[in-house]
């Protein structure tokens, strides 16, 4: 049974940013409910009003561009990314990611907004959009901004939205030419579950030689480990260079144990992954 | 807590409903429609057992609110037989044994069914993917799959 609430559903943004003003902590947005209704059932949380996003003809959908990119509304869901030729042919490590996330019939409901606003150090899509170096647009009562997704997240479910706050879209810039990338999800069972270890890469070594790394469940928020880029500007043969960016992984991660595993073994298959995704990635080209 | 009037289709026949805010669509299904073929088990979107088809489309319901829903087409797995007449899914379930203590057969016939008329001729590993928001608490997946393989060749 889930505690009692009321239900508000505004149709445009301004009348939502009016409700978050006037109701303030006491309220809680709803986009597909898949992390939401669970804590309130669970009683962890106990909002007093629920906003619910879907009314809102602006947050939907999906769009793409040459110059500007995807753009991702706050309450598009995640099978609407994984249906997207777009999304599959050049965002191939969000892509991968979304296909890994829970199961099939919650992502009809599961957003991507919501995956990074509810902030888990094991949100699957956010590694990958922390190595596409996305942006999230912000709206609220003092206006709009944009907070690079490196600095969204502070904590184990903390981010760096401020009281009033709402997430309206996820803006991802083209990945570099010639870019590939995949999410590499360490769990349980082949079947939903949250990551042990989650590692998402991004390469190019065409031209621009590229190489980005960030990880799920090692860190007390999704981490891109900027200290590997170096890496691979530099000469020498790639697998040397593939050793050094396992081994600065290894070293910027700080694991914990838990009901999915221990923190040496996370440790162990966070370098694996990493190894496995660029080996994999690199191989190719 | 906040009431609201909705609209529900449920199986092609129209409901309009008062619901408290807090309710979710399948207790809305099972207690108010006493359609009780929908199962009502974790409660938290992990089992799939409470799945249905909102507008077509397989939805969990214990974690669907019912005031969402408002408008929308529900389908269960009382509607998805014409009648008497089983459909494919049903009838391949029966003839491989892919029913144990029957409290996930609902689910994987609502999922099966919506899923074979997105993909009519699926591998066995995309009936396994489609699948996998759903438990079966006796893990009889190997009937499962071979029933909805069968219905698959046979729709």
């Amino acid at each position: 049974m889930i505690p009692k609430f009321d239900y508000l559903r505004p149709k445009t943004t301004e009348e939502l940013v009016g409700l978050m003003a006037e109701y303030g902590e006491d309220a809680k947005l709803l986009a597909g409910g898949t992390d939401l209704l669970v804590l309130m059932r669970d009683k962890l949380i106990r909002p007093r009003y629920v906003i619910d996003l879907k009314g809102i003809g602006e947050l939907r959908g999906l769009s793409w561009d040459e110059k500007r990119g995807l753009r991702i509304g706050a309450t598009a869901t995640l099978n609407e990314l994984l249906e997207s030729e777009v999304v599959k042919e050049r965002f191939s490590v969000l892509w991968s990611a979304v296909g890994v996330l829970a199961d099939p019939t919650l992502r009809n409901r599961a957003t991507l907004v919501g995956n990074i606003c509810n902030a888990s150090p094991a949100a699957d899509t956010a590694p990958a959009l922390l190595v596409l170096d996305a942006e999230v647009e912000v709206a609220g009562k003092d206006g709009e901004r944009i907070i690079p997704i490196r600095d969204f997240f502070t904590g184990v479910k903390r981010t760096s939205l401020k009281p009033g706050e709402f997430v309206r879209a996820v803006r991802i810039p083209n990945p570099p030419e010639g870019a590939k990338g995949g999410y590499y999800k360490w769990g349980r069972t082949r079947g939903e579950d949250l990551a042990v270890v989650g590692v998402a890469a991004l390469v190019a070594n065409s031209g621009r030689r590229i190489m980005r790394v960030a990880l799920s469940s090692v860190f007390k928020t999704p981490l891109r480990v900027f200290e590997v880029e170096k890496i691979f500007e530099g000469e020498g043969p790639l697998g040397e260079q593939i050793e050094r960016a396992v081994s600065v992984v290894r070293e910027k991660i700080a694991p914990i144990t838990d009901v999915r595993g221990g923190k040496e073994y996370r440790l162990h298959m966070a370098g694996a992954l990493t190894r496995r995704a660029l080996e994999e990635l690199l191989g190719g080209s | 807590m906040s009431r609201h009037k909705i609209s529900l289709r449920v199986n092609g026949q129209s409901y309009e409903l008062e619901v408290e805010a807090n309710r979710t669509l399948l207790q809305v299904l099972r207690e108010e429609l006493e359609m009780t073929g929908t199962k009502h088990a974790c409660e938290r979107g992990d089992c799939g057992l409470c799945t249905v088809l909102i507008d077509g489309v397989p939805t969990k319901s214990c974690l669907a609110l019912a005031v969402e829903v408002d408008g929308r087409e529900v389908t269960t797995v009382e509607g998805i037989s014409k009648g008497e007449e089983l459909n494919a899914v049903q009838r391949a379930f029966i003839e491989h044994g892919a029913v144990q203590c029957g409290f996930c057969t609902p689910a994987f016939i609502i999922a099966a069914t919506a899923f074979l008329k997105r993909n009519p001729h699926p591998t066995e590993e995309e009936i396994k993917e489609a699948i996998g928001g759903i438990l079966c608490r006796c893990t009889g997946y190997r009937q499962i799959i071979d029933a909805i393989l069968d219905a698959s060749r046979k729709v």
